[in-house]
C-alpha cells in the first residue's frame, strides 16, 4: 500500500506545470495571427481584441489616403497617447500627402516608426501608448511612437528628507526616472535593460547597471530571477521585492528601496544594480548590506564630522530603540542592585501604586505608542495633529494619574519610540521595532542573560545572512577591500575603492593622487 | 541547508583565539594557577606562554608540510589509520570533557553570581541552545561574530582592569617570585594545558585563508592571550591579595562586583553581557571543533549535523554533578593536569614522525618547484 501511495505521490509530483504562456481569458489564438492584406479583416480582429466599441478609450479612425489611393485605419488608446501629436504629426501629413511613391516612414513626423507582422506585437505596442496604422493591401502594420501616460511631476522626496543635497525624487513614470539617472551618470555604458515580468499586465522592469563595472554574473543572476517569474501582474517594485528576495521570512531587509535618484546613482557608480519600474516612485538597489540601510546620503553631503556625528547618533538611536525598554525590565526585575539607591527609591516610589509588573506596563505603553504611530499615519491630515496631542499628552498623562503606568515607563518608551524615528530606512525601522519586542520578552523571562543570549544568536544570524551572495555585514566582516564606509565614513577623497564584495571589474574609484 | 565552506581571514582567526583562550581569565583558571604560584601567578602565565611556544611552533611546522589537512587528517597521516584514530578519539574525549567541564563552570558562574534563583538546567539549556545555533552556522559565521564584537568585548575588559588597577595596591604583587621559583615552574608545567586549545585550533588550520596567515595568527594570538591573562592575574592580586584571590573561585566576577565606576556602585551587570557574548562565541567554536573532530573520525562529510548530538551529550553530562562549584573545579584541575603532558608531548612527537617520514623534504621540493 505504501508503495502505491508513493507511486501516486510521485505521479503527482511529476505532473506538468501549466504552460507558461497560457493565460485563460486572453485571445491567444487571435494574437498569434498574421496581419492579412485585407484591411477590413485586420480591423475586425482588432475590434474583437479590443472589444470596440465597448472599450471607450480605444479609438479607431478610418480614412482614405489620396496619395496612396488606399483605405487606411489608425488605432490608438486615446488616454495613453499624445493625441495632439497624432493629429499634427500623423493624421495631417498622411491626409495631405499627394505623392504615391513616398513610404509611411517618410510621411509621418514621429520619432520611431516600425513595422510588425503579427497581432501580438501590435497589441503589445498599442498597450504601451503607441498608435497602429493599417493600410489596405499591406500584410503588415506600422507602429507609430507617441505614448503619453499621465503622471505627476518630479517632486521633492518625502520619505528620505535631507536638508543638504539634491531635492529631486523619483516619480511613477519610469521614463522620468531614467532621465533623472542619466542626468547624473552621463555615460554610454549606463544600461537600462527591460524585462517583462508578468504575463497578463505586461509589466516591464528595468535593470540598471553600468556595463564594464557591475559584476556580470550578478546581472545575469538577477535577469534570470526576473525572467523566471510566472505571474499575472506585478504592479510595482514594492511587490516585486518579495518575488526576488532570498529569505522572505527574514526580519531583515535584503533589498534597499530609495526614492532619491542621487542615492541610486551613487550606488550604480559603485557597481550595484538598480531596478526601476513604472508605477514605482522609487528604485530597488541590490545587493544591499546592513550599512546601506544604516546610511543616509546626507552623511556624505555634510562635512565629515557633521556626517559622522549623525551616524553616531543614528547608531545610538538604533541601540536605544532596541534595548531601552528591555533593559528597564531586566534591571527593575532582575538586577535592581545595579541602580544607584536614590534612583532605585525614585523608581520604586513611582511604581508603588501601579498594579502591573514592569513587563506588562512596558508592553501596554509600547503597544499604545505603536498604535498612535500607526493611527497618526493613517488619519486624514487635518485630524493628524489632534491624534498626536490626544495620544501623547492626554493619554500618557491620564494613564499616569490613573496609576496604570508609572511616569518612568513613559520616559523609557518615549525615548525608545523617538529614537526609532532616527533609523530612517523604513524596512530597517520595522525590523528594529519588531526586534525590540523580542528583546522585551527575553528580558522579562531571564533578564540580561536572556537578552544577551538573544543578541548573540541574532548576531550569528545577521552574519550568516546574505543578500544576492553578499554577506550582510560586509565589508566589516567578512573583510573585503573597500573604502571602509561602515559605521563612520572617511574623507570622500580617501574613499578610493569600490566595495570588494560586489566583485566589480574596476575596483578603483579614484586615482591615488586624487 | 548547505553551509558555506568559506575561509576565514587572519583578523577573524586572531579574534577567535583571543576570545576562546582569552576568556579563560574570567573563569576558575586564575584560581587554579594561584593555588601553586600564589601572587606570582602572572609570571607563571608568562612562563606557560614561553613553554607553549615550543609545541605550537612544532605543530605549525608539521602543518607547514600539510597545509590543506586539518589536525585529524594530519594525525591519521602520521600515525596510520589505527593509531591515528585512537589518538583522535582520545583527543575528542579530552576535548568534549573539557567543553563539558567548562560549560558547567560557566553555567555555575552565571548561576551563583548573577541568577541565583534561576534553575541551573534553564541557564544551561539557553547557553547550549545559543552555542549550538552559532556552531551550526559554521566557522565563517563564528569568526565573523568574533571579529565584529571583539573590540567591544576587549574594551570593556580593559576598562574593568583599569578600574581595578586603580583601586588595587601595587605592593601586593611582591614578593615578586611568590612562593619561590620552583613553585612557579611546577604550577606552569601542571597548567600549561590552558593553552592546549591551540592544539585543537589545528582542526581549522586549512580553513584559514593561507598558511602564512595561520602561522602569523597563531603566534600573535598566543602573545595576545598570554599578555591578557597575565594582566588579569596581576589585577586580581592587586585587588584582593593572593590569599583571597586564591580562595575566590571566579576572581573576574568578584572583581567586577568589587569595583565601582563613578556614581554606579554595582557595575557587574554592565560587564556581564559582554562576558556572556564572549562565552557564547567561545563555546560555539568549541562545539564546532568537536563536531569537526567527530565528523573526521566517523568520516561524516556534513559534520554540522553532529552538532545537536554533541550539544545534547554535553548538556546532559554537564548537568549531572551535584555541587558544580567544587566538583567541576576539581575536574578541571585534573583535566588540565592530564592534558598538560599531552599538549607538551604530542606536537614534538608529530614533528618527529613527520621528520622521519620525510614530509618536510616534500615541502622543500614543493617550495623550490
Amino acid at each position: 500500500m505504501l508503495k502505491e501511495m508513493l507511486r501516486l505521490f510521485k505521479k503527482q509530483q511529476n505532473q506538468e506545470p501549466p504552460a507558461k504562456d497560457k493565460v485563460v481569458g486572453e485571445r491567444t489564438d487571435l494574437k498569434e495571427q498574421q496581419f492579412s492584406s485585407n484591411l477590413q479583416e485586420n480591423l475586425s480582429v482588432i475590434r474583437t481584441l479590443y472589444s470596440i466599441p465597448d472599450n471607450k478609450d480605444v479609438k479607431l479612425r478610418e480614412m482614405y489616403l489620396e496619395g496612396f489611393n488606399k483605405n487606411a485605419a489608425l488605432v490608438f488608446i486615446s488616454t495613453i497617447t499624445d493625441v495632439k501629436s497624432i493629429e499634427e504629426n500623423i493624421l495631417k501629413p498622411l491626409v495631405e500627402n499627394t505623392s504615391a511613391n513616398k513610404k509611411v516612414k517618410d510621411i509621418v513626423s514621429i520619432q520611431m516608426v516600425h513595422e510588425v507582422g503579427i497581432f501580438k506585437d501590435a497589441v503589445k505596442d498599442m498597450n504601451k501608448g503607441n498608435a497602429l496604422l493599417l493600410l489596405d493591401g499591406e500584410a503588415k502594420a506600422y507602429i507609430l511612437d507617441c505614448p503619453d501616460f499621465q503622471s505627476r511631476a518630479i517632486e521633492k522626496p518625502e520619505t528620505e528628507v535631507l536638508i543638504k543635497g539634491p531635492k529631486e525624487a523619483f516619480n511613477e513614470k519610469v521614463v522620468a526616472n531614467i532621465s533623472l539617472l542619466r542626468k547624473k551618470i552621463k555615460n554610454e555604458n549606463l544600461i537600462f535593460e527591460s524585462i517583462e515580468v508578468s504575463q497578463r499586465s505586461h509589466n516591464d522592469v528595468f535593470i540598471v547597471y553600468i556595463r564594464g563595472l557591475a559584476n556580470e554574473k550578478l546581472v545575469d543572476n538577477i535577469k534570470e530571477r526576473l525572467g523566471s517569474l510566472e505571474v499575472n501582474a506585478i504592479q510595482n517594485l514594492s511587490l516585486l521585492e518579495e518575488y526576488i528576495e532570498e529569505r522572505n521570512y527574514s526580519l531583515f531587509p535584503s533589498v534597499l528601496t530609495t526614492e532619491r535618484p542621487d542615492r541610486a546613482a551613487s550606488f550604480l557608480e559603485d557597481g550595484y544594480i538598480a531596478l526601476l519600474m513604472d508605477n514605482s516612485p522609487d528604485s530597488l538597489i541590490l545587493p544591499a548590506t546592513f550599512w546601506a540601510f544604516f546610511h543616509s546620503p546626507e552623511d556624505h553631503y555634510l562635512k565629515i564630522h557633521y556626517g559622522n556625528f549623525t551616524r553616531a547618533l543614528r547608531m545610538v538611536a538604533l541601540f536605544i530603540t532596541i534595548f531601552t525598554s528591555a533593559i528597564y525590565i531586566a534591571i527593575t526585575t532582575f538586577h535592581a542592585e545595579m541602580i544607584p539607591p536614590d534612583l532605585l527609591l525614585a523608581i520604586a516610589s513611582s511604581r508603588e501604586r501601579v498594579p502591573f509588573p514592569a513587563v506588562i506596563e512596558i508592553l501596554i505603553m509600547e503597544t499604545a505608542f505603536e498604535l498612535i504611530r500607526e493611527a497618526g499615519l493613517r488619519v486624514p491630515s487635518p485630524i493628524g495633529p489632534t491624534i498626536g496631542i490626544v495620544g501623547a499628552l492626554i493619554l500618557g498623562q491620564a494613564a499616569v494619574e490613573a496609576n496604570i503606568i508609572s511616569p518612568i515607563v513613559i520616559i523609557v518608551v518615549a525615548l525608545g519610540g523617538l529614537s526609532s524615528f532616527a533609523v530612517s530606512d523604513l524596512s530597517l525601522n520595522f525590523a528594529v521595532r519588531l526586534i525590540r519586542f523580542a528583546f522585551i520578552l527575553c528580558a522579562a523571562m531571564i533578564g540580561i542573560y536572556g537578552m544577551t543570549a538573544f543578541f548573540a544568536a541574532g548576531i550569528f544570524y545577521l552574519v550568516s545572512l546574505k543578500s544576492f551572495g553578499v554577506p550582510y555585514l560586509a565589508p566589516l566582516s567578512p573583510n573585503y577591500k573597500s573604502s571602509k564606509d561602515t559605521i563612520f565614513r572617511r574623507l570622500v577623497k580617501n574613499e578610493k575603492l569600490r566595495p570588494g564584495f560586489l566583485k566589480t571589474s574596476d575596483s578603483q574609484k579614484k586615482s591615488d593622487g586624487a | 541547508m548547505k553551509q558555506n565552506k568559506g575561509k576565514i581571514g587572519i583578523k577573524e582567526y586572531i579574534a577567535i583565539i583571543a576570545l576562546t583562550v582569552g576568556t579563560k581569565l574570567s573563569d576558575d583558571t586564575p584560581s587554579i594557577i594561584f593555588e601553586n604560584a600564589r601572587n606570582a601567578g602572572w609570571i607563571a602565565v608568562l612562563l606557560m606562554g614561553a613553554m607553549a611556544i615550543i609545541p605550537i611552533i612544532l605543530l605549525i611546522k608539521v602543518f607547514s608540510a600539510h597545509p590543506d589537512k586539518n589536525l585529524h587528517e594530519v594525525i591519521i597521516h602520521l600515525f596510520g589509520r589505527f593509531f591515528g584514530n585512537i589518538l583522535s578519539i582520545a583527543l575528542l574525549l579530552a576535548g568534549v570533557a573539557s567543553v563539558t567541564v567548562d560549560t558547567g563552570t560557566y553555567v555555575d558562574i552565571i548561576g551563583t553570581m548573577y541568577f541565583t534563583k534561576t534553575p541551573t538546567s534553564i541557564i544551561y539549556m539557553v547557553l547550549m541552545l545559543v552555542c549550538a545555533y552559532g556552531a551550526k552556522r559554521g566557522i565563517e559565521q563564528i569568526a565573523s561574530v568574533a571579529w565584529v564584537l571583539i573590540p567591544y568585548l576587549k574594551i570593556t575588559l580593559f576598562i574593568a582592569f583599569l578600574v581595578s588597577f586603580n583601586s588595587g595596591h601595587f605592593d601586593f604583587i611582591f614578593p615578586i617570585w611568590g612562593e619561590g621559583k620552583m613553585e612557579i615552574v611546577k604550577s606552569s608545567i601542571k597548567n600549561v594545558s590552558i593553552f592546549s586549545d591551540f592544539l585543537f585550533i589545528g582542526l581549522i588550520a586549512p580553513l584559514v585563508v593561507s598558511f602564512k596567515d595561520f602561522k602569523k595568527g597563531t603566534i600573535i594570538g598566543l602573545f595576545i592571550v598570554v599578555f591578557e591573562i597575565s594582566l588579569a592575574l596581576i589585577s586580581y592580586v592587586m585587588l584582593f591579595d593572593y590569599t583571597t584571590a586564591e580562595l575566590l573561585n571566579y576572581p573576574f566576577h568578584e572583581t567586577i562586583r568589587y569595583i565601582e565606576i563613578g556614581f554606579l556602585p554595582n557595575v557587574e551587570t554592565l560587564f556581564f553581557p559582554f562576558w556572556l557574548v564572549a562565552t557564547f562565541i567561545r563555546f560555539s567554536f568549541y562545539l564546532y571543533l568537536s563536531a569537526i573532530l567527530l565528523g573526521g573520525i566517523l568520516k561524516i562529510e556534513e559534520f554540522e549535523y553532529l552538532i545537536p548530538l554533541i550539544t545534547i551529550i554535553i548538556l546532559l553530562l554537564g548537568l549531572a554533578p551535584d555541587s558544580p562549584s567544587i566538583y567541576l573545579y576539581i575536574m578541571r584541575q585534573k583535566l588540565l593536569m592530564l592534558l598538560s603532558p599531552a599538549f607538551l608531548c604530542l606536537p614534538p612527537l608529530m614533528w618527529l614522525i613527520a621528520k622521519i617520514r620525510g614530509d618536510f623534504k616534500n615541502e622543500a621540493v614543493q617550495e623550490s618547484s
